[in-house]
């Protein structure tokens, strides 16, 4: 079949083929290159535990930012994802607290996570909100809800098994870096190799286009921020064993960190480019600045600079090699 | 483009009193393969009305680009007074003196009628906006035109007759000495139309030069001192109005030389697939027509005529508000698109670039979306399938590519309508709807696409074509039916009434 494709190429194009792979090598070369120099600046960033603790650092925004993957390849946005993870310590602590069994506790958790995913495809599809506005409405009330509960004070979680896990290691990788697999296999599968996955970019690239072609675009809207604040729940769950406690104010400004990581992977604000391995090298990009930062003792304001101008250059180059296709 | 100044400096001594204000020398504007405007040349006298005719997609509106500099020509000159003048951009244009009037209006909806008209040209001192004094000169200029519209009041608040108005009124502030109007009646009332033409007249003793495009004859009479004709295209003739009449115009913008490419194959008429009976939808109204198996039913008529709308109901896309569809033989009612799809009718929608096309992804995914719920495995889509699906359409269809994976938007509009169409195909369906299948598409995959329509047809399937090209719906399709202002107008047999008659049934010249 595919000989006689080759019947006219005489179309002005070039090939899409290589430049994701390209891109993708590009970010981790930069992952390596950040390294390196760090390693050489300080040795102590090798150690074992500063590497451990790196890799827990990086896990919770890199599920965050492949959630919200899915929902910027339709042209959406999600700016709830840390209040909806801060909102989840707050549910998971007290439902312990309350002596509900762990893993009865974390589906609960994760399914209210659901629930708020379901609410922003209702408020987007049925009451015609933008994205931005909807998640910014519930990014703010999300935390106050969270804050009412506990009456602004902490609840902190005695299950001592479900606080060690995030302190624990297989294989000498951490815990939590595992979840960042677990989550991150599937999702690629999710995204690369069912209809879904199509769906999403459709939608993303033409809503119209889409429609015409069979599409039930109001659903893969739905699926795309439910999974979202699915992911966004689990994190919850992630850092209240890390932290030990429920506090709605935590996991502040990480909606910010998970869409940088997504923009920095390569995906694409208006929709219909993006990838689950671009928004993960991404995340331990910016946790390789961070931790480095800290290392060198930088001042930490530093940090946010450097991430400010990491966006800016990455995007600037990824956007004219778009152009010169 | 541009010439040596000197030249331009002798030619503007030498004027002649009764030099053309604007000339075309051939002029012309293609889009890859495709010849929007031939090569054209035609002079437009000082002061003059000269209307300019032509079907949808005759190369009106490339014209009146070109002239306002929105797009570049390919070849060619234009001469301003004598004098080669580039029209590389709209400001050049405006600088010159040459304005237009669009058919849509392209102005800010949330700001007021004062602050449009002086758009981009607005009075300060210090720096900041002297609001008042330009309401009150707008008012004035509004008002001395015999418009009865507010200047302060907020554009978006007005009709879009009235809009127009003052789209005609911002052109004027501008030291306008030749004016466009496309279409400016469209929408307006017959009182704001009369009170346009007045104003038309009065540029035109003021000594503006006017160009007039419409597709109603009886303004073209009533106003012009000239009309130019455009088919396909090319100039085919320029007019005095006295020594014209409305049969003649009609019969130069309809192509007598017919290309080699439309064949009617005969094909046996088979059961009747679709009915509807007084289908009633935004846009719309009272139609009431059927399909036959191996059938072309063409809908002709102008755009925004309704045919479109009626269209996208069918394919479920904005459900009929009244009225019956039948298929084959049993009432349905047609919710969504996938109830549509479910049923076995295809669209092909009228823009490929808004509607037809997911222009930033791969053609193969592009080709395979409406069947991905069958090429899944388990919850998996099923790789080799879905590669050689859309190989097998883009061999089928000789889509020129390198490949499934590269992008649609890298396409020929050729290409790209086939990809549209190649996405039915892979699907299956019974009933065929193309709107506008060969706009922007070059005469050889013209001919593919018409051939495909036999192909189908053969098949046992239904075409319903929507076109504004006369003789592509004239020789193709087996019965057709004329729209105008979302009604029906007209029906026909094959060839059993002349294109003029169709034609003048759908501007509505009796």
């Amino acid at each position: 079949m595919t000989t006689t494709t080759e019947t006219g190429t005489d179309a002005p194009v070039a090939p899409k083929r290589n430049y994701s792979v390209l891109f993708a090598l590009t970010l981790v070369g930069l992952l390596l290159l950040l390294c390196t120099g760090l390693a050489i600046a300080n040795p102590i960033f090798l150690s074992e535990l500063n590497i451990t603790n790196l890799l827990r650092q990086g896990s919770m925004i890199a599920i965050l930012a492949i959630g919200q993957t899915f929902v910027i390849i339709t042209a959406g946005i999600d700016l709830s994802v840390g209040a909806i993870a801060g909102f989840s310590t707050v549910i998971i602590a007290m439902l312990l607290q309350a002596g509900v069994a762990p893993w009865l506790a974390i589906v609960i958790t994760l399914l209210v996570g659901l629930g708020i995913g379901i609410f922003h495809g209702f408020g987007i599809t049925r009451m015609g909100l933008p994205p931005f506005i909807i998640t910014l409405a519930t990014m703010t009330s999300l935390r106050g809800i969270g804050l009412l509960m506990t009456k602004g004070s902490t609840i902190s979680i005695n299950n001592t098994t479900f606080t060690d896990f995030s302190t624990q290691s297989f294989l000498r990788i951490p815990s939590l870096f595992w979840m960042v697999i677990l989550v991150a296999v599937p999702a690629y599968i999710f995204l690369d190799h069912t209809r879904w996955g199509r769906y999403l970019f459709a939608v993303g690239s033409n809503p119209e286009s889409a429609r015409l072609s069979g599409v039930r675009v109001g659903r893969i809207v739905f699926m795309a921020y439910a999974l979202s604040a699915f992911f966004a729940a689990f994190v919850g769950v992630l850092l209240a064993t890390r932290i030990g406690i429920g506090n709605a104010t935590q996991a502040d400004g990480w909606e910010l960190q998970a869409i940088a990581s997504t923009v920095i992977g390569g995906t694409s604000l208006f929709g219909a480019i993006g990838s689950i391995h671009g928004p993960l090298i991404g995340a331990f990009i910016l946790a390789v600045i961070n931790n480095g930062a800290n290392l060198l003792n930088v001042n930490s304001f530093w940090q946010r600079i450097i991430t400010g101008f990491l966006i800016i250059v990455i995007v600037f180059f990824d956007q004219m090699r778009r152009r010169g296709r | 483009m541009m010439t040596a100044p000197t030249a331009t400096a002798t030619a503007q001594a030498t004027a002649p009193a009764d030099q053309p204000i604007l000339e075309l020398r051939g002029l012309q504007k293609n889009y890859g393969p495709v010849q929007a405007l031939k090569p054209a040349s035609l002079a437009f006298r000082r002061g003059e009305i000269h209307a300019i005719v032509g079907e949808n997609g005759a190369g009106k509106s490339t014209l009146i680009k070109l002239l306002t500099g929105v797009i570049r020509r390919s070849g060619g000159e234009v001469l301003l007074d004598g004098a080669p003048v580039a029209l590389a951009n709209p400001e050049e244009a405006i600088a010159h003196g040459i304005n237009a009037v669009h058919q849509e209006v392209v102005l800010c909806r949330h700001l007021t009628v004062a602050a449009n008209v002086f758009l981009g040209d607005e009075q300060t001192r210090y720096g900041l906006l002297r609001k008042r004094q330009m309401t009150r000169d707008a008012q004035r200029i509004l008002d001395d035109m015999g418009f009865n519209i507010p200047a302060g009041a907020m554009l978006g608040g007005l009709t879009i007759g009235q809009q127009q108005l003052v789209a005609t009124a911002r052109a004027t502030v501008r030291g306008t000495r030749f004016m466009i109007f496309d279409e400016p009646t469209a929408y307006l009332t017959r009182q704001e139309a009369a009170e346009l033409f007045t104003l038309i007249r009065r540029f035109k003793d003021e000594g503006m030069t006017i160009v007039y495009i419409s597709h109603r004859m009886e303004e073209v009479f009533e106003l012009a001192d000239r009309v130019s004709v455009l088919r396909d295209g090319t100039l085919v003739g320029t007019r005095d109005i006295a020594d014209t009449t409305e049969t003649e115009l009609v019969s130069l913008m309809i192509n007598r030389t017919l290309d080699q490419i439309y064949h009617k194959e005969q094909i046996p008429r088979g059961a009747v697939l679709l009915e509807t009976r007084g289908l009633t939808g935004k846009g719309f109204r009272d139609i009431s027509l059927s399909v036959h198996a191996g059938e072309i039913v063409g809908l002709y008529g102008l755009i925004g005529a309704g045919r479109s709308e009626f269209a996208l109901s069918l394919f479920g896309r904005h459900p009929a508000a009244a009225g019956e569809i039948r298929w084959k033989g049993q009432p349905v009612r047609i919710r969504d698109v996938n109830a549509a799809i479910g049923l076995g009718i295809a669209l092909a929608p009228e823009s490929r670039r808004d509607q037809g096309l997911n222009l930033n992804l791969p053609i193969g995914l592009n080709l395979n979306l409406p069947v991905y719920d069958r090429i899944t495995f388990g919850p998996l889509v099923a790789a080799r399938e879905e590669a050689s699906r859309a190989d097998r359409q883009i061999a089928d269809l000789a889509i020129k590519t390198p490949g499934r994976r590269t992008l649609a938007s890298s396409m020929s509009g050729g290409n790209q309508q086939k990809i549209v169409i190649g996405k039915w195909l892979n699907h299956g369906a019974e009933l065929f709807i193309f709107d506008e299948p060969t706009v922007g598409v070059d005469v050889g995959t013209k001919a593919e696409i018409y051939r495909l329509f036999a192909a189908l047809l053969k098949r046992g399937a239904g075409i319903i074509l929507i076109s504004s090209y006369l003789p592509e719906v004239y020789e193709l399709a087996d019965t057709l039916h004329v729209f105008r202002g979302g009604r029906m107008a007209g029906t026909h047999r094959y060839r059993d009434a002349a294109d003029e008659v169709v034609l003048a049934e759908a501007i509505g010249v009796e």
